[in-house]
């Protein structure tokens, strides 16, 4: 009888690895093939980099970004960045849902999560096209706001000062529903008799979120983070169509600033960058997991 | 009678299989979107006329893919039949190819009657002493403003700076429909976006360089240079000429400055008149065009010849032989009459121009003074990175704009000259 079992488990050990090898092979061919060789461009002296005998030049490539002051710059506003849009979309996010999970707004709950969840499948482009407008200092509807209530115009993405915060602001409009989807699916999961009995206790509103809902909402903070971190650090998009990485390279992040290096044909050096960056997500996004994972939340 | 059936099915057959080993497809890859596109159509219907066994097809990508593309092509031997694009993007592929395109000096002289092919329009189609491209296109760039604007403001098309700056304070102190308006449209984020700008001024004054010269001096603290980029640099502050936004804005919000009806100065390419001049566009006409201010009295204003377009065969052309005929072709009456029509620019002048708008005969048959731009890309191999260095300081002193604007220049070009030195073969 064993010896059946183990035959069939074999059997479907093997079905499984063979429904999952054309997938397998499309991650190793479309997903990491093209890394390994993104990584191994990084190495190369960029005027050979793309011909049949690319010339190596060890770490040369990371040499020249480390000693460029703009990266440095680069690397900083991206960090500042992540680290505001992290926060600011993991604590809207949590906020959002906790008001539409609130039975206040039971009745019109469905409609909150869809204007929400509106941004989150616009596309990219259109979107931040809207925000760019918005926020002209002659025509954008800000301003005019600003101007109705006897306010002085803002040139809000041409000033150095102001247009990391601006962007910050559109990033957080665009992704803040993803998050709080999240966050309303685990919060349909917990377990109301904890909160009920918390109540019963005498515990206030406050005591119960922090000792009672967000332990439990624990995974979801962590893979919110993680993910938002992930997608901050890597955010180019915006650079484009808002700002081009200016004004004055106040919002040059990395993955922007090696698009100008790839586009001034130096792909060793964009190649640099971009390797910097992948280990940085990586280093980054394992130690935020790490640290939430292992913190006690009670 | 089944005999003479197989024996004709036998022939066309054989007929077919003849005309087949003949027939050929040239691939031309370019940046020129739709309009080139429509124009290599047109092409291929002219050229099949008397080469009936080749197609011409030609595939348009944006700018930075076109380079990416074309390198890894020719690198790898799967390059297309031809590349168009401007002179100096063909450079960048060519020093990443290990100088796979072929040199085209043999093959002009086999063109026929070449004499409206002059001797800038060669040197600027020559690199490293070969002849990398044919020139097909001169790229010239005038200074628009809007003819009713002009009007409303009581000017007579500016002519010098100072007319330009006193144009632009009018139209930003009584703007046309109330909305708030610019004296001029420029653009600042990338790069070439600023530096192409600069270089407007600076030939349009008649200047021979904007930043360096062949020699690899750094030209922007010598007295008339230094005089036109604080201009250009107050432009953008003291002065407001232009929107606070420009220091993100790229080409495209460039052009919606201009169609929008949001600056009343701003630069014409050839290219763009034909869309411009039928109403197809908001701008609906209503612009005059002009050469470049003049920065100086005694300066000579002058339009700008700001690149040349022309075709390029890859060493590893696929039909080489009948690449380098079609790049041949591209020279005829026909072909450039067609790039005339739907490009807006040409090389020949000997061309049918009936029909053609007041403003697309300042370009196809100019008669004012031409300064052509003097591609130190071309000389210097250092020279994007170097634009990119001399952009970034720009941009600081437009953002932070310096109390001395002289120490600043001068400051810059001691730094600039330093950079340079350091990348300079010996």
């Amino acid at each position: 009888m064993n010896a059946i079992a183990a035959a069939r488990r074999t059997w479907n050990e093997r079905l499984f690895y063979l429904f999952a090898l054309p997938f397998a092979a499309l991650v190793i061919v479309f997903g990491l093939w093209p890394i390994a060789q993104s990584i191994r461009v990084a190495f190369l002296d960029s005027y050979t980099a793309l011909s049949p005998d690319p010339r190596w030049v060890g770490f040369a490539n990371f040499e020249t970004i480390f000693a460029d002051p703009y990266f440095h710059a680069s690397l900083r506003i991206t960090l500042i960045f992540t680290a505001l849009s992290v926060v600011a979309n993991v604590a809207v996010a949590l906020g959002l849902a906790l008001a539409i999970n609130s039975p206040l707004v039971r009745r019109g709950s469905t409609f909150f999560k869809l204007c929400i969840f509106l941004p989150v499948i616009t596309p990219d482009v259109a979107a931040f096209i809207v925000w760019k407008a918005m926020y002209d200092q002659d025509f954008g509807a800000i301003n005019a706001a600003l101007a109705a209530l006897g306010l002085p115009p803002m040139a809000f993405l041409a000033r150095a000062d102001s247009a990391l915060w601006a962007i910050t602001v559109a990033e957080l409009w665009k992704h803040v529903g993803f998050y709080t989807i999240i966050f309303l699916t685990n919060l349909a999961l917990l377990d109301p008799e904890l909160d009920r009995a918390a109540m019963l206790d005498g515990a206030s509103w406050r005591q119960r979120l922090v000792h009672v809902t967000l332990p439990q909402l624990r995974p979801a903070i962590t893979i919110n983070a993680v993910y938002a971190l992930i997608q901050f650090l890597k955010t180019f998009t915006v650079a484009v169509v808002m700002t081009r990485g200016g004004p004055n390279f106040a919002t040059n992040f990395v993955s922007y600033y090696a698009y100008r290096r790839f586009d001034e044909a130096l792909y060793g050096e964009a190649t640099a960058m971009a390797t910097t960056l992948f280990v940085l997500v990586g280093a980054l996004g394992y130690a935020m997991y790490w640290a939430a994972e292992r913190r006690d939340w009670r | 009678m089944r005999f003479r059936k197989a024996l004709a099915a036998m022939v066309a057959a054989l007929l077919a299989v003849a005309t087949g080993a003949q027939a050929q497809q040239l691939t031309v890859w370019h940046d020129l979107g739709d309009n080139g596109i429509r124009w290599f159509n047109e092409l291929n219907e002219i050229y099949r006329r008397t080469h009936p066994g080749v197609t011409v097809t030609s595939v348009s990508f944006p700018t930075d893919q076109w380079f990416g593309r074309s390198i890894a092509a020719i690198n790898s031997n799967s390059a297309p039949d031809l590349l168009f694009n401007n002179y100096e993007r063909v450079i960048r592929v060519m020093t990443q190819t290990n100088n796979r395109i072929v040199d085209l000096s043999s093959e002009l002289a086999a063109a026929g009657d070449t004499s409206f092919i002059t001797e800038a329009d060669r040197r600027i189609a020559t690199y490293r002493g070969r002849m990398i491209i044919f020139p097909v296109q001169r790229v010239q760039m005038a200074f628009g403003v809007r003819t009713s604007w002009l009007q409303r403001a009581n000017e007579q098309f500016p002519s010098t700076w100072a007319d330009v700056l006193r144009l632009g304070q009018k139209i930003r102190e009584n703007p046309s429909g109330g909305a708030p308006a610019y004296g001029l449209a420029l653009q600042a984020a990338n790069p070439r976006d600023l530096i192409h700008m600069l270089d407007l001024f600076m030939f349009g004054t008649g200047l021979q360089h904007t930043l360096i010269n062949p020699e690899g001096r750094i030209v922007i603290a010598e007295p008339r240079h230094a005089e036109v980029l604080k201009e250009f640099i107050k432009a953008f502050t003291e002065y407001r000429l232009v929107s606070p936004e420009t220091v993100n804005h790229s080409f495209t919000d460039m052009y919606r400055m201009i169609l929008g009806g949001r600056a009343g100065m701003f630069r014409v390419g050839d290219w763009n008149v034909r869309g411009w001049d039928t109403g197809t566009a908001d701008l609906n006409g209503d612009f005059t065009l002009g050469p470049w201010p003049a920065f100086r009295q005694g300066d000579q204003n002058a339009v700008v010849i700001g690149g040349m377009r022309g075709v390029a065969v890859p060493e590893n052309a696929p039909n080489r032989a009948a690449a380098l005929a079609f790049a041949r072709f591209l020279l005829s009456r026909e072909a450039q009459a067609s790039s005339l029509n739907n490009l807006g620019a040409a090389v020949r002048s000997d061309i049918p121009m009936d029909g053609l708008s007041e403003r697309r005969l300042f370009f196809a048959n100019p008669r004012g003074r031409l300064v052509a731009y003097d591609f130190p890309e071309s000389v210097h191999e250092f020279y994007p990175q170097l634009e990119a260095e001399y952009h970034r300081r720009l941009l600081a002193a437009i953002a932070s704009p310096p109390r001395d604007l002289d120490a600043f220049i001068s400051q810059t070009s001691t730094d600039l000259q330093a950079w340079v030195d350091q990348r300079r073969p010996r």
